[in-house]
């Protein structure tokens, strides 16, 4: 696995005081919070930030990583030592105090996990009597298309598991999910008893899934319903015709009403996302005028100009 | 590295789902005294009287996550958090709503 060096990526140096880490943390998290976030990459790096705090933060987890070595560099090729956590003498459930959140831990990587992770003289002491598994939470992201017509998905789980040497492995578990049509946006499913495995006979936590759908370039989702911006000719706004329009379940023919204009809206019952009911979608008309880039277009402008009295600015009041 | 594959059920909390307050407790990793205080700065709308009768609904569970990650994260307080989130959440619809406009003007101005 690769070494992480933890003190480059909060930018502090190695004789840095805990409070001035604290104090980095905190700009750091703040900036890539990915609920906060518009960075790239928010939840990444943000994960990297938390990694290395939740080392950093603990006077014994940060001696014991210093003892790796100032010359190892981020990326360079690592085994923990055999003798690794011997020669430390640890409060007990040194993690049990403030931020640590095992959910959290979980994500963290496999040279967080072999260090610190479950097991090891790091993690908590005292916790063998029977605990129900806690919940864990996902997101996952689909496309539009998928929660219009439903689907299934494999989601691929990383949790932290004990080998009977007491070492710590992360085991990559994954679960097939069935994506009911019609879901919409922000909505949770739950998957009862995919959390933690609880210890001994105590039940295990749920899996709960924020699902988000992705922006689509053609459809503006709010809530089920569906809104596509549909560019009409000038004589087809004016006139009225039947056009082809996109819908989720294929395109279908319309009828544009003569006298149609620019902002105006048309709705197709029903033909939003799947439900009870079922989403609209709602076709936001815009009028795209034909270039004058030929004598041809640019003498019927000029007709136009002669033979209409038209003036767009008739409401300005001037 | 072990994989192994499972199918599981999928249960859909949908807007109609109520959650018990351990459920929320248990799913948000808050403490109810947390949730007291985030109901009583109206972030989220519970039925019932009692806070150990309440029961919240599924979509709010969302609300309290983030509030709960905020608070546990960036070391804010309960109504920081509270804030931010309707703060998070105005932003959010500001950005729907100017991609609609933005993809409005552009196909009417571009005529492409």
């Amino acid at each position: 696995m690769e070494f992480r060096d933890y003190y480059q990526t909060l930018g502090v140096t190695r004789t840095a005081t805990a409070d001035e880490i604290k104090k980095v943390y905190r700009r750091l998290a703040r900036k890539y919070h990915p609920d906060v976030s518009k960075e790239p990459n928010a939840e990444a790096k943000f994960k990297e930030v938390q990694e290395a705090y939740e080392v950093l933060r603990d006077a014994e987890k940060r001696a014991a990583y210093d003892q790796l070595g100032p010359e190892m560099k981020s990326g360079q090729d690592f085994r923990p030592p055999p003798d690794w956590g011997s020669g430390f003498e640890f409060r007990g459930g040194a993690r049990g105090r403030g931020r640590a959140n095992p959910e959290v831990d979980a994500q963290f990587s496999d040279f967080f996990s072999s260090l610190f992770g479950g097991g090891g003289a790091f993690s908590q002491a005292g916790e063998t009597r029977a605990r129900g598994g806690r919940d864990h939470h996902a997101r996952v992201d689909i496309e539009l298309e998928e929660a219009f017509r439903g689907g299934a998905r494999t989601l691929e789980l990383r949790r932290p598991q004990q080998k009977p040497d007491g070492s710590v492995d992360l085991s990559t578990h994954a679960v097939k999910v069935t994506i009911p049509a019609g879901l919409t946006d922000g909505q949770q499913l739950r998957l009862s008893g995919q959390g933690e495995p609880g210890q001994g006979a105590a039940r295990a936590g749920d899996l709960y899934l924020e699902v988000h759908i992705r922006p689509h370039d053609l459809y503006q989702l709010d809530g089920r319903d569906v809104t596509v911006t549909l560019p009409l000719a000038p004589w087809e706004a004016a006139l009225g015709a039947m056009v082809t329009v996109p819908t989720l379940g294929g395109p279908v023919q319309m009828r544009i009403p003569a006298k149609s204009r620019a902002g105006q809206k048309l709705r197709l019952r029903g033909r939003g996302l799947p439900g009870d009911p079922p989403g609209d979608e709602y076709l936001q008309l815009s009028i795209a005028l034909p270039p004058a880039d030929t004598p041809k277009a640019r003498a019927f402008y000029e007709e136009m100009s002669r033979e209409l009295a038209f003036d767009p600015r008739a409401n300005l009041g001037s | 590295m072990t994989t192994a594959m499972r199918t599981v059920e999928t249960q859909v909390l949908s807007e109609g789902e109520w959650l018990s307050i351990t459920q929320v407790c248990r799913a948000s990793q808050i403490d109810v005294a947390v949730v007291i205080e985030l109901v009583e700065l109206g972030l989220v709308a519970p039925r019932g009287n009692d806070p150990q009768d309440w029961q919240v609904s599924a979509r709010e569970l969302a609300r309290l996550r983030t509030a709960a990650r905020l608070i546990r994260d960036l070391g804010v307080n309960v109504s920081g958090a509270a804030l931010a989130v309707e703060l998070l959440e105005a932003r959010r619809e500001l950005e729907v709503q100017l991609r609609a406009l933005e993809r409005c003007m552009h196909s009417g101005a571009g005529g492409d």
